[in-house]
This record gives C-alpha cells, sequence and structure tokens, in this order.
C-alpha cells in the first residue's frame, strides 16, 4: 500500500500547506529538501523546517497537508499519480450498506487548506473530490471549486457525491464555465425508490436525487451515474437502465461497479455479492438497453473472464497495481495485462474463481 | 463537448422561460384547458407527435425522437373529439414527470447539429488523375495537365489553415484527382498540424501506382487509406476504362497494402450504376474475401463527368431503394448464416443510430440543421472553398458555382450565409408532418444537383424518397421479431447481443 500520510515535526503552530522540491522553490508552500536519510527526510520552508518521516517513497513534488499539532502530514496530491483523491469531510447523511469509508460524525474544515493544495497541483490533473458527503459544505465545496479553477483552468475536479443538496438556486451558479471542468460522480441504485432508499439507507434519498437531478440537468452539468452491483441492485438493472434511457439521456457515463470488500460491505458480504460469473443477464440486458441509447456504459473491478465476451470492452482494468490481487490461475491469462483483477481486500474464497482466456 | 453543453443548457432554459416549468416538451400546456379532456390535449400538443404508416402499423414519433409502433394501421384523426391517446404512447413519448420533460427536451436539443470548430478539412492537391472513369464525380483533369496543382500560393495559405487549427482533433482527407500524385503535398499538410492535435488523415486513392513517397505516408500509423472498389474484377474495370491491365494492377495493389496492413487500416466505397446494379452476394463477396466487412452503398452522382454520361442517374425511381433492401436482406441472412463475422452497410447502420441515439450527427450529409462551411470544408486544387466535395463537383461541371470562398481569404461570405439559411428541414411543410423529421437531414446540395433549385417540394425529391424509405426500412426491422433481423440490428448498433424488443402495443 502506498502510505497516504506521514508522522512529521515543525514548529509551526497552525496547519500549512507544503510543497516538496528538490530545487529552491519561488512560492511561499514550496519546501527544499535539506537532507535525507533512510527513515526520515528533512525539508526547509517559510514555515521553517519539516522533518517527515518515511521509508524511503519518493515523495519530492508532491503536497502535503501539514498538521503540526498531531504531528502529522496527509499526502494530498502525489505528483506522480493520476488517483489523488482530497477528502473534504467525513460525515454524510446516508448510510449505504455497502459503503467503502463509514462515515463520522465530526466535521474538520481544511477547505482552505485543500484550495492551496489544488492551487499547486501539477499541470492537467484530474482532482478526485470525496468523503463522506462533499456537499454537506455545499458553499466551502463550491467555494473552493470555483477559486480553484478560476486560476488553474487546466485543472479538473471530479467529485463524488449522493446528490442530496443541490438546490434550485444552485443552478445559475453551476452554470459557472468553471463547472465544465467538474464532473459530478452520483450514485443510483435502481429505478424503483424503495430499494433505492434500502441501499442508501435514507426514507426520501430517491425522490431528493430526483429532484436534483432536474436541477443538474438545468446546469448541464456533467454527470457520471454510479451504481454498485449487489444481490440487491443487479436484479433491477434492466429496468434502471430503461429508466436512464428515459430520464438522463445527458449523463456523460454510467458505471456499473463490483462489490468492494471493505467498510460496510465486508460483514455483510454474503448478503451482498452477486455472483456475476455465474449470471451476467441482467447485466447484459442493461449494458445493451444503454448501449442502444447512446449512453456511455463502463463496467469496474469485474475481472474479464467473468464477463461474456461480446461485454468485454465495456470492462475498465480499474483497479490500480497497489491493490490489485489475481488468482494463482491467473499466470497463464493472456488477458491479464487488460484485466482489472481482484481488489486485494477480495474475499479469500474467491479469488482462484477465474478462467485464464 | 463544452460548446455542446453549454449549448444545450441556453437551449432549456429558453424553453423554460417561455412559460414556467410546465413548457419544457408540451408548450400548449398553458393553453386554457376547460373543453379539451386530457387525451386531446395531450395528443394535439405539439410535442412535435406525428404519425406515418409503415406496413400494416403506425409509427409515432415526437420530436425528441421517442417512438411507439401501434399494430392497427389507419389511427383515428386526431381532431376527432373522441381521440383517445393509446397507452403505448404515453409510456413511450408523454413525459411522466418533469425531470423526464426535462430529459426530452434535452434530447431533442441535441438531435439539433450544432457545428463546433472546423475539424474536418477536404483537401484537393491535385485535380490530376491518372485514370479517366466512366463515372468520374470530379471532373479530373489529365495527368500530365498544369495549372492543376496547389501553387506556391495555395500552398502556403492551406498550410496556414492547417496550422491554425483550433480543434482538438482532426480529419483531413485527401482526395483529388489522384492526391497520390503529390505525396509531397500531402507530407508538408501532414507536417503543419500543431502538436497539440490530435489528427488522422484519409487518402482517397485509386491505387493505381504505389511508389515509396506514398507509400512512407501510408506507413504512417494515424493515415488511413479509403479506395473506390466496385464489385468483381470484371465489373470494377468495366465501370473504369474497360482496362483489365489496370483493374488488375489495382486489386494487387489493395491485396498488397491489405497483407501489410490489416483491414483495418483500408476502407472501400463501390460505386454503384443505378441502371446496372450488381448482384447482392458478388459485391459482398468482392468485399469480405479481402477482410473488409463494412459496406457504403452509394448510387452514382448526378455530377461531374456523371452528368454527362449517366444522365439517367438523376431520378432512380424507387428501383434503388428496393436493391438498397435486398442488399441489407442479403447481409442479415448472411450474418446469421455466418457468426463469425459481421457484414454491415454503414449508411443503414448510420440511419439506425440516427433513431436510438440524439447526437449521432456527424455524418454531414445527414444531419439538421446542416451548417454551411463551419466544422468542415472542401478546399480544391485551386484554392477555392466549398461547402461539400458535391458543390466542388457540381461548380466544376459548370452547372452553378458553389464556392463560398477561398482558402487566402477565409468563406465568411455572403455565399455561405446565403446556403446556410436554406440548410435546414425546419419549417419545411413536408418535413414538419414528417415523423422521421428528428432523425433526417437536409442537403441543398443534391437538390440543387437534382433540380437546379431547391423549392423542389420535398416528397418529389431524391433524397426525401430515398430516406423514407431507409427509415420504412429501419423501423419495421427494428419491431421485427425475426431472430436473424434482431440479432443482425444488435450488431450494427454495437450491442453485445440480439437487438432487445421495443415496447408496442395494439
Amino acid at each position: 500500500m502506498i502510505p497516504l500520510n506521514f508522522e512529521i515535526q515543525s514548529d509551526e503552530p497552525e496547519p500549512f500547506v507544503a510543497r516538496l522540491t528538490r530545487e529552491v522553490g519561488s512560492g511561499p508552500a514550496d519546501f527544499v529538501c535539506r537532507s535525507q536519510s533512510e527513515s526520515r527526510s528533512l525539508w526547509c520552508g517559510d514555515h521553517g523546517l519539516l522533518e517527515i518521516v518515511h521509508n524511503g517513497e519518493n515523495i519530492e513534488g508532491d503536497i502535503m497537508l501539514v498538521d503540526p499539532e498531531n504531528g502529522r502530514a496527509d499526502r494530498v496530491i502525489r505528483a506522480t499519480s493520476k488517483h489523488n483523491t482530497l477528502l473534504v469531510t467525513e460525515q454524510c447523511d446516508q448510510l449505504c450498506v455497502m459503503c467503502s469509508q463509514p462515515p463520522k460524525k465530526t466535521h474538520l474544515d481544511r477547505f482552505k487548506l485543500f484550495e492551496e493544495a489544488c492551487l499547486l497541483a501539477p499541470a492537467g490533473m484530474v482532482i478526485g473530490i470525496s468523503g463522506g458527503e462533499p456537499t454537506l459544505h455545499m458553499d466551502a465545496l463550491l467555494g473552493m471549486i470555483e477559486s480553484v479553477l478560476r486560476e488553474r483552468s487546466d485543472l479538473s475536479f471530479h467529485i463524488l457525491s449522493n446528490a442530496q443538496h443541490f438546490e434550485q438556486h444552485h443552478i445559475l451558479r453551476l452554470c459557472d464555465p468553471v463547472y465544465r471542468n467538474v464532473v459530478w460522480g452520483i450514485p443510483l441504485y435502481s429505478s424503483d425508490p424503495v430499494v433505492h432508499d434500502t441501499v442508501v439507507a435514507k426514507p426520501g434519498a430517491y425522490e431528493r436525487l430526483i429532484s436534483s437531478f432536474e436541477h443538474l440537468l438545468l446546469a448541464a452539468a456533467r454527470i457520471e451515474l454510479r451504481t454498485v452491483l449487489t444481490a440487491t441492485t443487479v436484479p433491477g438493472l434492466s429496468p434502471l437502465s430503461r429508466f436512464i434511457a428515459r430520464n438522463l439521456p445527458h449523463i456523460e457515463q454510467w458505471s456499473l461497479m463490483g462489490l468492494e470488500n471493505i467498510g460496510f460491505a465486508k460483514n455483510r458480504w454474503d448478503d451482498l455479492y452477486a455472483d456475476l460469473n455465474t449470471d451476467f443477464s441482467d447485466l447484459a440486458a442493461a449494458i445493451d438497453w444503454a448501449q442502444l441509447h447512446g449512453i456511455a456504459t463502463k463496467i469496474f473491478n469485474l475481472p474479464l473472464c467473468h464477463i461474456p465476451q461480446h461485454y468485454r470492452s465495456f470492462a475498465v482494468a480499474s483497479i490500480s497495481d497497489w491493490k490489485q490481487r489475481f488468482g494463482k490461475s491467473c499466470v497463464s491469462c493472456r488477458a491479464k495485462r487488460d484485466c482489472s483483477g481482484f481488489f486485494e481486500w477480495h474475499p479469500d474464497k474467491l479469488v482462484d474463481e477465474v478462467t485464464p482466456l | 463537448m463544452h460548446g455542446l453543453a453549454a449549448l444545450t443548457f441556453l437551449g432549456i432554459s429558453t424553453l423554460l422561460r417561455a412559460g414556467g416549468d410546465d413548457v419544457a416538451i408540451g408548450r400548449s400546456i398553458s393553453v386554457a384547458t376547460s373543453d379539451l379532456s386530457c387525451d386531446a390535449i395531450q395528443s394535439a400538443h405539439p410535442a412535435g407527435i406525428r404519425f406515418r404508416e409503415v406496413g400494416d402499423h403506425t409509427l409515432v414519433t415526437n420530436e425528441a425522437g421517442r417512438f411507439a409502433m401501434l399494430e392497427s394501421s389507419g389511427s383515428q384523426s386526431q381532431s376527432d373529439p373522441s381521440f383517445k391517446l393509446p397507452d403505448a404512447i404515453k409510456t413511450a413519448l408523454i413525459p411522466e414527470n418533469r425531470l423526464s420533460k426535462l430529459a426530452q427536451t434535452f434530447e431533442a436539443a441535441k438531435r439539433r447539429t450544432r457545428a463546433g470548430p472546423l475539424d474536418y478539412l477536404i483537401l484537393v492537391p491535385t485535380l490530376r488523375c491518372n485514370l479517366a472513369c466512366s463515372y468520374c464525380q470530379v471532373s479530373r483533369a489529365a495527368i500530365g495537365a498544369s495549372g492543376h496543382d496547389w501553387d506556391d500560393g495555395t500552398l502556403a495559405a492551406v498550410l496556414s489553415l492547417v496550422s491554425s487549427l483550433s480543434s482538438a482533433s482532426i480529419k483531413i482527407e485527401f482526395q483529388g484527382g489522384e492526391p497520390s500524385l503529390r505525396p509531397d503535398l500531402i507530407e508538408a499538410v501532414i507536417n503543419a498540424v500543431p502538436p497539440a492535435t490530435t489528427a488522422s488523415f484519409v487518402i482517397c486513392t485509386n491505387l493505381q501506382i504505389i511508389n515509396d513517397g506514398i507509400l512512407a505516408i501510408f506507413d504512417r500509423p494515424d493515415v488511413l487509406i479509403s479506395t473506390s472498389l466496385d464489385g468483381p474484377e470484371e465489373l470494377h474495370s468495366k465501370q473504369r476504362q474497360g482496362d483489365a491491365v489496370r483493374a488488375r494492377e489495382f486489386h494487387k495493389n489493395l491485396n498488397w497494402l491489405i497483407d501489410r496492413y490489416g483491414p483495418g487500416k483500408i476502407s472501400a466505397l463501390p460505386t454503384i450504376n443505378p441502371q446496372a446494379l450488381p448482384d447482392p452476394d458478388a459485391l459482398i463477396d468482392a468485399y469480405s474475401s479481402l477482410g473488409l466487412h463494412s459496406l457504403y452503398l452509394r448510387p452514382i452522382n448526378f455530377q461531374g463527368f456523371a452528368r454527362k454520361r449517366h444522365a439517367s442517374a438523376r431520378q432512380t425511381d424507387g428501383s434503388w431503394s428496393a436493391y438498397h433492401e435486398r442488399f441489407i436482406d442479403r447481409l442479415i441472412e448472411r450474418n446469421f448464416l455466418d457468426r463469425t463475422k459481421v457484414l454491415e452497410e454503414t449508411y443503414f447502420s448510420l440511419i439506425l443510430r440516427r433513431i436510438f441515439q440524439p447526437g449521432a450527427d456527424r455524418h454531414v450529409d445527414l444531419r439538421n440543421p446542416n451548417p454551411v462551411g463551419r466544422d468542415y470544408i472542401v478546399i480544391d486544387y485551386d484554392g477555392m472553398a466549398y461547402p461539400t466535395d458535391e458543390a466542388r463537383m457540381l461548380t466544376r461541371s459548370g452547372v452553378i458555382d458553389l464556392s463560398i470562398g477561398n482558402v487566402a481569404e477565409g468563406w465568411d461570405s455572403d455565399a455561405r450565409a446565403a446556403l446556410e439559411a436554406a440548410s435546414t428541414n425546419d419549417g419545411d411543410p413536408t418535413c414538419e408532418k414528417c415523423a422521421y423529421k428528428p432523425y433526417c437531414g437536409r442537403d441543398i446540395i443534391d437538390d440543387i444537383s437534382r433540380y437546379g433549385t431547391i423549392d423542389t417540394p420535398k416528397e418529389e425529391t431524391e433524397f426525401c424518397r430515398r430516406h423514407l424509405s431507409l427509415f420504412d426500412l429501419a423501423f419495421k426491422m427494428i419491431h421485427s421479431k425475426d431472430p436473424a433481423v434482431r440479432y443482425s440490428l444488435g450488431r450494427w448498433l454495437g450491442l453485445g447481443s440480439d437487438l432487445p424488443a421495443m415496447e408496442s402495443a395494439a
């Protein structure tokens, strides 16, 4: 696993943003490396000295949120990674049965620091925003996005949101051209309100989501629709695909996502897991209907051998190598390079259910 | 994408501002409703609901392109006060809530073409050609003629145009004449593309001669080759110059290139004489034996030299449509028998995509409105700019000057404005009544070419007849229960399996 935070020491009283550089930097956030040993490195910048404990990982170019009081730095933007995600809050108003990152009650507002970090991001980067539910802090969130994108039109954001908090009055704000660089990743689990509400454990969530979709459509917001594949959602995929073609033809992509054995799903795996390897028919019907209507559809987190041949082109090798795992017989598979494989935390008993292609 | 979404937003908000929430699709909803039943209002209000008899069924469509097929023919007149909108239409076409209303508004807007920046160029570096085919559409010049290639000034203007392109991706097609006679000019254009632009190039060539200069260009991964293959060798030879030696030379070169690159790099088009239609199977075999599974059937165009020698091509009565249909039927039968490959006719596939997929409008001959000289342009050997290749040919053959400017001075001209104003099927009395309007397009150049005017009633034009017939065929097939039909349609539309059943009702 790639470490996303480090133990640090700094004399600065308040949290600050640090960009770690090899050469003398130009900005106030730049910290230059003064010395490095096997277990730690020492950096110097406008905020004084910063000592970071790490095992020789390359952290040069990375942007840290430094919290001196707690002796910790969050590595929020890794210069060499395409998958940087800012966890802007851990609060959430839904409690999805398969949540991979169960929410917490308290919120630590770090939007100003995130904004500063984003402004320092490498050119052209797509920055993920996740939670918790980012739009619980809508004004701070939109404020941060607008400030960053006004100065850095080369950047874009991908924001995961349950879309429970968009109101009529947000439409004009979201029409600002900076939002052409923002994609909202929004989950919809069923076209049946009862099923959707059950999955997200919030009565009325479906109705609220639909009204947000109306506002977002009027704002020409860019939307990636997400459906996690569980024993509850899979049987409803075909009607859901019809609902999407009818009501959400403007989405940029429909992402069908294999279940992750993490967070809440870990203890509910047997109830939640849908064996798509044995029965792909619901998924196939849904993909066909969406594809027919020109809705781009992608499958995430499923190994290619679980997908019938004619649907493999919809699959994305979505699991990055540092959290990826393969079965024993995958060694001889010719499609391994293009395959998502399994998550590192996929149940052991299922990892060898593979058929080399 | 940026521009599209922004404009879409404008389109929707404009509609909404016109009369509040409920106006998005049914704009007559604000009319006094006292003495009208709900069904009457819904059927009467112009959600662009239009009917068409297709076989013994009635097709109903709306402006968003949603459709339903009713099993009974002879639909009740909408003016009949007892008219009741069938449930199938309600389910398929009438929005059930605000979100689906907005969705339909979005789709109706998306079906309308919005030209982006110039990203498709057709360039004619030379008009000279080493062949003189009987149907030549481009009024070619003799191989040794002078003054039929770009001169230095024209080349400089073309390079300046190419180097200033602002689109993220562009396609540049080299036509002729025979462009492979001037690999140096092709090379110069390729090198002028801005480094940040993703470009693909198509060389439209007769493949008569392949020398080192053109081969070096073919070898580039961003270059595609397009050629004409009229069918089996004898037919190909007959339609060209009746010269069997040259036809053999072409086939040898085509085979050699397919061996060298695989079939993916090469596309071929047959040019078909409607007076001497080839046997569909012979044509299909000529293609599939080379590993080419896609064909684009096109009848001889009433242009260029073809205008003089094939005067009968002006009006093709119903035989062309019947042939096209027979051809599609054969593809369907063959696909069902041999599942190892999918044969397709690309224009019919486009028709299918236009029905199901709002925004499938990059085919410049079938879109509405059809912007002129915006996202694509043709630059001739003398630097003149034309809205389409057909417009260039029509001008070359002396029928009417359809140039809209030139490469040095641009083409933001009165001529462009005049053509563009007419380049739509909006407001046309025939089109406005037509159930296929949301899917169809407008090709004013074709009308000018055939009738010398754009005012011919639509239903009397070849364009209209040909497309009515294609859309009829498409909708019959979309609702067919024949598994062979559903098999091919599913593949042509890019699905993993057969076309699913549509909602339809008695």
